[in-house]
């Protein structure tokens, strides 16, 4: 059976401060799709995110969210955004984990009026999905690196979302905050059959658990993520040709995503 | 003389224009206090202290022109609310420069009302540094129409300004007016300071805005907490203010001012030992 196209994008050029940044883009990404978005520094990965997302206008092609071209598309709650900056907030801002996922389930449809029970419900529902709730009354500036990612994310994840849009969200974070942070997001997209898009520079983590690579470097490939996948054939249409990644699936931990 | 004192606090309850002093500083308090505190979070009290001295040549041309100067220093502040936005979307001048060009244009405005004026010095000066024991009944009325008409708009799109002040990009994701939002937000921003004008004066209002959410904010509370907090202290530093400078004899803004400051002290104090 064919699955749903989330997204798709059709020969997008996209220009920032008179720079070409994502040239002739097209691609197309369907509903349950895991795909890591990956690429040089200064490649265009957030150019082409914040497009996405409507921040940004593009020069020539089109952008469709669920089969709606973006410019008349409205529909934003089925679309949820974790920021590259997100973490990096003021530490004395005055808002627990609990009023922090409250906010993401603001709406054009609820402006000016107040959450409701189902809303607060829901809440509750995303801080126990990300194992949070003995956090709910703690001060955001308060939480470690990881604590801060999984209420970002249940922040996102209280709207339900169809499409889940993480722009690098792992800066800062240990080791084992992010295996349990990947793998969580692994469980979100297998049990609820959530589109992901996550920009990573964790190419282990890619191939391991994601099921589409996107490497964005001016130009943009996407590519199925099979076993037969040959890591280094994909990268070096970003990362060029002197490019060698070593990769094991034993290091995946018997969680091959594909498997 | 704490007899005296005490006795002195019923008499002076009894007081019409006693009255209209602490109905309007409360109003006032109230008003300032939650744009102050969104401001302070914001990082853009500077905002206030420029709409205020704008505010300057409205109250002048009011003056000039028999208006009442409070709905001249209102239009004035909006116009410069505007002129801010104006300056700062079409890449004019940044936010610190715009509220510069716009503060002294309003504030050297007034000057020039004041010398064609050839005077009125002594209403001038009441307005420079607040007056409220002389607040009449259509002062009243002004401020409680723009404290409730604030009032309101932080009670319907408390979680939106929130959201916003939070995270700009991630509240647009929403669907969240960002712009609209702000820009409703300055013209509350205009509508306060010109309500606080009579209780404060155009040059102190800023401290009113800024040191009740400051103090507030060293309670580590959460936001809800936070923003009761704020309040509590406005209302507080105006009617501790009130009494003071009533009893004491001294101008009631700088002690308003004063017991505000007096209070952010204390809740640092609170921080640093409890």
């Amino acid at each position: 059976m064919q699955k749903k196209i989330v997204l798709e994008i059709q020969h997008v050029d996209i220009v920032r401060s008179k720079d070409l940044v994502v040239e002739d883009a097209s691609f197309s990404i369907e509903q349950g799709d895991y795909v890591g978005v990956v690429g040089p520094n200064g490649g265009g990965k957030t150019t082409l995110l914040l497009a996405i997302l409507g921040f940004l206008p593009i020069k020539k092609g089109s952008i469709q969210l669920f089969s709606q071209n973006i410019n008349t598309f409205s529909s934003w709650e089925r679309i949820a955004y974790v920021s590259q900056g997100a973490t990096y907030f003021d530490s004395n801002f005055p808002l627990t984990v609990q009023e922090l996922v409250s906010l993401g389930r603001i709406q054009r449809t609820n402006i000016g009026r107040p959450l409701k029970k189902i809303d607060w419900e829901a809440v509750d529902e995303s801080l126990q999905l990300m194992d949070i709730q003995d956090l709910a009354s703690k001060r955001i500036g308060t939480l470690s690196g990881g604590q801060k990612q999984r209420a970002f994310i249940a922040k996102a994840l209280v709207r339900n979302p169809e499409i889940l849009i993480l722009d690098e969200p792992v800066a800062g974070i240990d080791a084992t905050s992010l295996e349990n942070f990947y793998k969580q997001l692994s469980d979100l997209n297998q049990q609820k059959n959530l589109t992901i898009l996550i920009v990573s520079h964790d190419l282990s983590a890619v191939f391991c658990r994601m099921t589409k690579l996107l490497c964005v470097n001016k130009k943009v490939y996407l590519s199925d993520i099979t076993k037969e996948s040959d890591p280094n054939v994909i990268l070096k249409k970003v990362y060029g040709e002197h490019f060698h990644f070593v990769f094991h699936k034993h290091e995946c931990k018997g969680d091959f995503h594909h498997d | 003389m704490i007899d005296s004192l005490l006795f002195d606090i019923p008499k002076l309850l009894g007081y019409q224009f006693f009255q209209y002093a602490l109905l309007g500083g409360m109003i006032a308090a109230l008003a300032t206090s939650w744009v102050g505190l969104f401001l302070v979070l914001r990082r853009e009290a500077m905002i206030g202290d420029g709409i205020a001295h704008t505010a300057f040549g409205g109250i002048a041309l009011g003056l000039l022109l028999g208006i009442h100067p409070l709905i001249t220093a209102l239009l004035v502040s909006i116009l410069a609310v505007f002129g801010i936005s104006y300056m700062r979307k079409k890449g004019l001048a940044k936010s610190d420069a715009a509220i510069a060009v716009m503060l002294s244009l309003g504030f050297s405005s007034g000057l020039i009302i004041i010398s064609i004026a050839g005077g009125f010095n002594v209403e001038i000066f009441s307005y420079l540094f607040g007056s409220i024991l002389t607040i009449d009944q259509t002062d009243l009325i002004i401020v409680s129409v723009l404290g409730v008409a604030s009032l309101c708009f932080f009670g319907i799109f408390y979680k939106e300004l929130l959201a916003i002040t939070f995270d700009e990009e991630s509240a647009k994701v929403t669907g969240i007016p960002v712009g609209l939002f702000s820009f409703g937000f300055n013209l509350l921003v205009a509508s306060t300071i010109a309500l606080s004008i009579k209780v404060i004066g155009v040059i102190l209002v800023v401290a009113l805005m800024v040191l009740p959410g400051l103090a507030a904010l060293q309670l580590k509370r959460s936001f809800k907490g936070t923003m009761l907090a704020t309040i509590v202290f406005s209302i507080m530093s105006v009617i501790i203010g009130i009494f003071l400078s009533a009893i004491y004899n001294v101008a009631t803004s700088g002690v308003i001012v004063f017991t505000a400051a007096g209070i952010f002290l204390l809740a640092v104090v609170y921080r640093r030992f409890v």
